[in-house]
């Protein structure tokens, strides 16, 4: 974010540790006006423990939060204005649907008016409006979660944070859910610090993604970045599928360099960094970037080696192989159906798997 | 299930007739005092040779046993009171508290149901003396309220080690300050353990012999007591009729918080 508009959320070097445990380790990022931004990140990553510093239920160890450039750790949770969806399902029980998403404006003592006619708008927000009367204890799952998102937005916090929502709804309806969290975000233009370990949701939903492991952001751009120019072989582990394959540089360089595959054949690739010769690196294609041929000299890619076919799954818009390579690791191509001229190849055959240098990533071991 | 009763043949009737044994040992004494109560005989023959209201009758036409009724009543309400007053901060202490010896603070809340009766009464008996409330409605509600408060204590407990504290949180990020979330929220989720928590102190006080009769002054005699005085001098169906009116009126609070935790478990 530039320095003229404060950032709505500013996260500065967090840090919070549990005895020896470090949960956060130095979390820093700004969120903008409108921004939908989420932590992804595997269980234990620290992403709930970084949420909850913003949210006051937990004081960092050290580092500050910003809300439009104004530290708010002396702030008590209720009075920070921030809204919160939470992972399990905090409806309050013995409430009415309506009562439930009334109970922050009744906090605030508005007039009764006011409360009914904001109430009514935000369940039709989540197209719940015919529900108001229910119990919690009356609705699946789904449906109490929006109530939550309901309740969330009814006194227009200045952002909102949540908490793996989704997590305990089966797939379809969690689905269903991103597409009404989406739209929602566009009417409202709220801001949204969101938490996810699942990155198919985090893909569909975010503007940016912040890659959390072990309490550190290992990348923050948007899917297209991570998914394109991982930083580290960690985030395009954790984006999308890929292959690894550990060589050694044969040839250091700035700009072209080569590398050693395992079988000891030579591929040149594009440098990202300065490597030294010798050094370990690891390779990391994606499967829909490598091509399958009968042949060795076809025109185009800089890279092929010999593999033999495994399994061909055809899957209609592509097919997938697994394919295992002279040194015996196992790769995963993906083919999309009708680009090539090729017939799909059978288990068994061997063919050359190729790719282009620019679609390769090395990363230091 | 594999040990079902219908999967058993014979053996069934075996566990029946257990069942109904076991029933029986439970009720008859019950159900031997009831019937006592409404025989006339004045030497609670048994089977009673005739029905009669008369002991129900000396009961209510006696202010001894009015005004003990009334005592036992105030006692059981004013320890009712007391032990859901005193018990909530308590079980908010042992549930959500993260202090050193929070286990042992536990146990310790309730070890009055644990320490034989005896022994408490009479180390209450000997410190009410030294401090002069022996026989006064304070000295009655003060020792009822150290057998109550475990009861209290353990139905509250469990309720709030049952309610989620992320809808706790929930309320406060929404704007309530903690004793309002905890007051609008927390306090109204786990409404029938404190419920059951105050009906059963009530009990505990209701019924409660061995302290009252160390406690007991000529002026002020608990139920129990004035029964168990009564039938130190003389054996009379009254005493039956005071039981059986005690016993209904314990199986009317039980029932009640069967009722409240059948509701809660829908
Ligand atoms: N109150 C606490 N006391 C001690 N350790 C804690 C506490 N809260 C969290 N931790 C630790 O901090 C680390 C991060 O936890 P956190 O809940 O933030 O992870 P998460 O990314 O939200 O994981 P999940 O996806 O499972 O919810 C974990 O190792 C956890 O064990
Ligand atoms: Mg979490």
């Amino acid at each position: 974010m530039s320095g003229r508009a404060p950032c709505v959320v500013s996260l500065r070097n967090l840090v919070k540790r549990f005895g020896a445990t470090t949960a956060v380790d130095n979390v820093s990022l700004d969120v903008g006006e409108g921004e939908f931004l989420t932590f992804l990140g595997s269980s234990g990553s620290g992403k709930t423990t970084t949420l909850f510093i913003v949210a006051g239920f937990e004081d960092p160890t050290s580092g500050d939060v910003l809300v439009d450039g104004v530290s708010i750790l002396d702030v008590p949770p209720h009075l920070r204005n921030i809204g919160m969806v939470f992972q399990r399902y905090t409806l309050f029980p013995h409430l009415s649907v309506f009562e439930n998403v009334a109970f922050p404006l009744s906090v605030r003592r508005k007039p009764k008016a006011e409360i009914e006619a904001a109430v009514t708008d935000v369940l039709r927000l989540v197209r719940l409006e015919t529900y108001a009367d229910r119990r919690p204890n009356q609705l699946s799952g789904g449906q109490q979660q929006r109530v939550a998102l309901a309740r969330a937005l009814v006194y227009r916090p200045r952002f909102l944070l949540m908490d793996e929502p989704l997590a305990a709804l089966d797939k379809r309806l969690r689905e269903e859910i991103q597409g009404e969290i989406r739209r929602i975000h566009q009417e409202t233009g709220v801001t949204v610090l969101y938490v996810t370990h699942d990155q198919e949701e985090a893909l569909r939903l975010s503007d940016r993604i912040a890659v959390f492991s072990h309490g550190r952001i290992e990348q923050i751009g948007t899917g297209s970045d991570l998914y394109n120019a991982p930083r580290s072989a960690f985030v395009g582990g954790f984006i999308g599928n890929s292959n690894f394959i550990s060589c050694t540089v044969a040839e250091g360089g700035n700009d072209r360099c080569a590398i050693r595959m395992p079988s000891g054949q030579i591929c040149a690739i594009r440098g990202s960094s300065p490597m030294a010769t010798g050094q370990l690196v690891s390779l990391m294609i994606r499967p829909e970037r490598i091509g399958l041929s009968t042949t060795a000299s076809q025109a185009g890619p800089d890279c092929a080696i010999k593999v033999r076919i495994c399994e061909a799954t055809f899957l209609g818009e592509s097919v997938s192989y697994k394919v295992t390579t002279e040194w015996g690791q196992s790769l995963a191509i993906r083919e999309i159906t009708g680009k090539s001229q090729d017939v799909p190849l059978n288990s068994g055959v061997d063919a050359y798997a190729r790719w282009h240098s620019a679609d390769t990533h090395i990363f230091a071991t | 299930m594999l040990l079902s009763p219908n999967r058993m043949g014979g053996g069934r009737f075996v566990l029946y007739t257990i069942g109904a044994l076991v029933m029986a040992f439970l009720l008859l004494p019950i159900i031997f005092i009831a019937a006592l109560s409404f025989g006339d005989s004045r030497w609670l023959q048994f089977p009673p040779p005739g029905w009669t209201l008369q002991w129900y009758r000396d009961v209510l036409y006696d202010p001894r046993w009015i005004d003990s009724i009334l005592v036992s009543a105030k006692v059981g309400l004013v320890v009712m009171v007391l032990a859901v007053l005193l018990g909530l901060p308590a079980s908010f202490a042992v549930v959500r508290g993260r202090f050193f010896g929070r286990e042992v603070l536990r146990a310790f809340f309730i070890s009055p149901m644990i320490v034989p009766l005896v022994i408490l009464a009479i180390a209450l008996y000997g410190f009410f003396l030294r401090v002069g409330v022996n026989g006064s409605f304070l000295g009655f509600v003060a020792g009822h309220l150290v057998i109550a408060l475990p009861f209290s204590i353990i139905c509250i407990s469990n309720a709030l080690e049952t309610f989620d504290e992320s809808i706790e949180r929930a309320a406060v990020i929404c704007g309530a300050s903690p004793a309002q979330a905890i007051w609008r929220i927390t306090l109204p989720s786990i409404r029938s353990g404190i419920l059951a928590g105050a009906l059963f102190s009530f009990l505990a006080s209701w019924d409660e012999v061995v302290i009252g009769i160390f406690l007991a002054s000529p002026e002020l005699q608990t139920l129990p007591v004035r029964m168990w005085s009564t039938l130190r001098n003389d054996l009379t169906p009254v005493v039956a009729a005071v039981s059986t009116l005690l016993i209904a009126m314990t199986i009317v609070i039980l029932a009640v918080v069967a009722i409240i935790r059948r509701d809660r478990a829908r």
